[in-house]
């Protein structure tokens, strides 16, 4: 017994490593650099005329889940957000602003605590407007700004070539929570969106379905 | 003059339109009829292939999120659905199995494991062949328009209804096969699927039902 505890320990310790190294907060190792812009506005989902859908893959440790997400702004202050089958069946109705959050409708299959709670935090930084700098940093083609969120921080990449937000990580001072990944041509439409979680197993994709 | 007459053009072609989406409820005797048409093809359809445009209306949106494919069916349960615009997606529902392929991506599940997956998919197939006229499970309607006979069916069941408040079905008068399938989560929002290209009875085989 005494035995198989020792051998599994340098197992633990190198996934314990290997776990800390993946979700290291990422500004660890970078020179702060003098603040350009107080606030920064996100481009993507902020017009109220545009239906933004994506065609959507979900894996959750090792399962696969696919569907429609509907994205619309409805008010100042407010996303609506639909997830459905593709045969349209809805799945999840809710809405959301910074603030707050309000289910329309739910399956039973998916009405779980956890799994609510994440999307509530995943589509929250994905529809945030505006984003308060307190710091930033750089690389040599990114400028990382970083904005307080309660006892988290956000930081938004920025590319200095294009000025486009290629990504935004959620983390504490030491660790990564999870991050969003843009890929946009226009840089007002996001094609394609990765939402990439370091704590749990979970990324989903988001491919903007063009609806002509 | 000239406006007068395009203002009645205008009006006879507005009232015309009106008469054609007009419902009408059926007689009895003409509900029996109905009846007696839709089983008598549906017993004679082996199988069927048809391509389909796919309506997601959604009180919220400025558009319907319309996708378009070929579906497939071959008695008795052999269904699948193969999506080509604007995204490859495939599910096929074959021995209590659904195989999905998503843009290469594959999965499988049981319908089994889903009491409500069973009776969706029962209703698809259903909807399909046009074999729906089950008291036991819908409050059934029916109604006549021009071209189509409607059926409207409320479920029963509580948990299906729950999903789907209504489900309208029109099936062509010329050939009593169905035509379009509306079904509705609420009064604002519904999936439209419209049937074209139909063909009855063409040699599919089972081989083609895979993911």
């Amino acid at each position: 017994m005494q035995k198989s505890t020792i051998r599994l320990l340098p197992i633990n310790f190198f996934l314990v490593i290997l776990l800390v190294s993946c979700g290291m907060n990422p500004v660890t190792k970078l020179e702060k650099v003098p603040v350009t812009k107080t606030t920064f506005e996100a481009p993507y989902f902020s017009d109220s005329k545009i239906d933004y859908v994506y065609k959507t893959h979900i894996s959750v440790y090792g399962n696969n889940l696919s569907g429609i997400f509907v994205i619309k702004k409805i008010d100042e202050n407010w996303h609506r957000v639909v997830f459905t089958t593709e045969f349209g069946n809805k799945l999840l109705d809710f809405e959301i602003s910074e603030t707050d959050f309000k289910i329309n409708s739910i399956v039973e299959e998916l009405n779980r605590k956890i799994l609510i709670n994440t999307l509530k935090e995943d589509f929250r930084l994905l529809l945030k407007k505006k984003f308060a700098i307190q710091n930033q940093f750089a690389t040599v083609s990114e400028a990382i700004y970083e904005s307080a969120n309660g006892k988290y921080y956000d930081y938004l990449f920025v590319s200095k070539s294009g000025q486009k937000l290629q990504k935004i990580t959620h983390s504490t001072k030491r660790k990564e929570k999870f991050s969003i990944h843009f890929q946009s041509e226009n840089n007002i439409f996001a094609e394609h969106i990765a939402i990439e979680h370091q704590n749990i197993k979970l990324k989903i994709e988001l491919n903007y379905l063009k609806n002509e | 003059m000239k406006i007068r007459s395009h203002i009645l053009m205008l009006s006879l072609l507005f009232v015309s339109f009106t008469a054609l989406a007009q419902e009408q409820k059926m007689s009895d005797t003409e509900i029996t009829a109905f009846k007696q048409s839709v089983n008598t093809v549906s017993k004679k359809i082996k199988s069927l292939s048809t391509d389909f445009v796919q309506y997601k209306h959604m009180d919220f949106l400025a558009k319907d999120i319309e996708t378009a494919g070929k579906m497939f069916f071959k008695e008795p349960n052999l269904l699948q659905w193969q999506y080509k615009k604007p995204y490859n997606y495939s599910i096929v529902f074959k021995n209590g199995k659904i195989l999905i392929n998503d843009e290469g991506k594959k999965s499988a599940m049981d319908v089994g494991s889903s009491k409500i997956f069973a009776k969706l998919n029962k209703l698809i197939v259903g909807s399909v062949s046009g074999d729906m006229f089950d008291d036991k499970e819908f409050a059934i309607s029916y109604f006549k328009t021009k071209d189509f006979n409607v059926t409207k069916l409320i479920p029963k069941d509580a948990a299906l209804k729950k999903y789907i408040k209504q489900i309208e079905l029109s099936f062509d008068k010329q050939d009593a096969t169905v035509n379009q399938v509306r079904l509705m989560e609420s009064a604002e929002d519904y999936t439209k699927i419209v049937f074209k290209n139909k063909i009855l009875n063409a040699k599919i085989d089972d081989s083609a039902f895979t993911n």
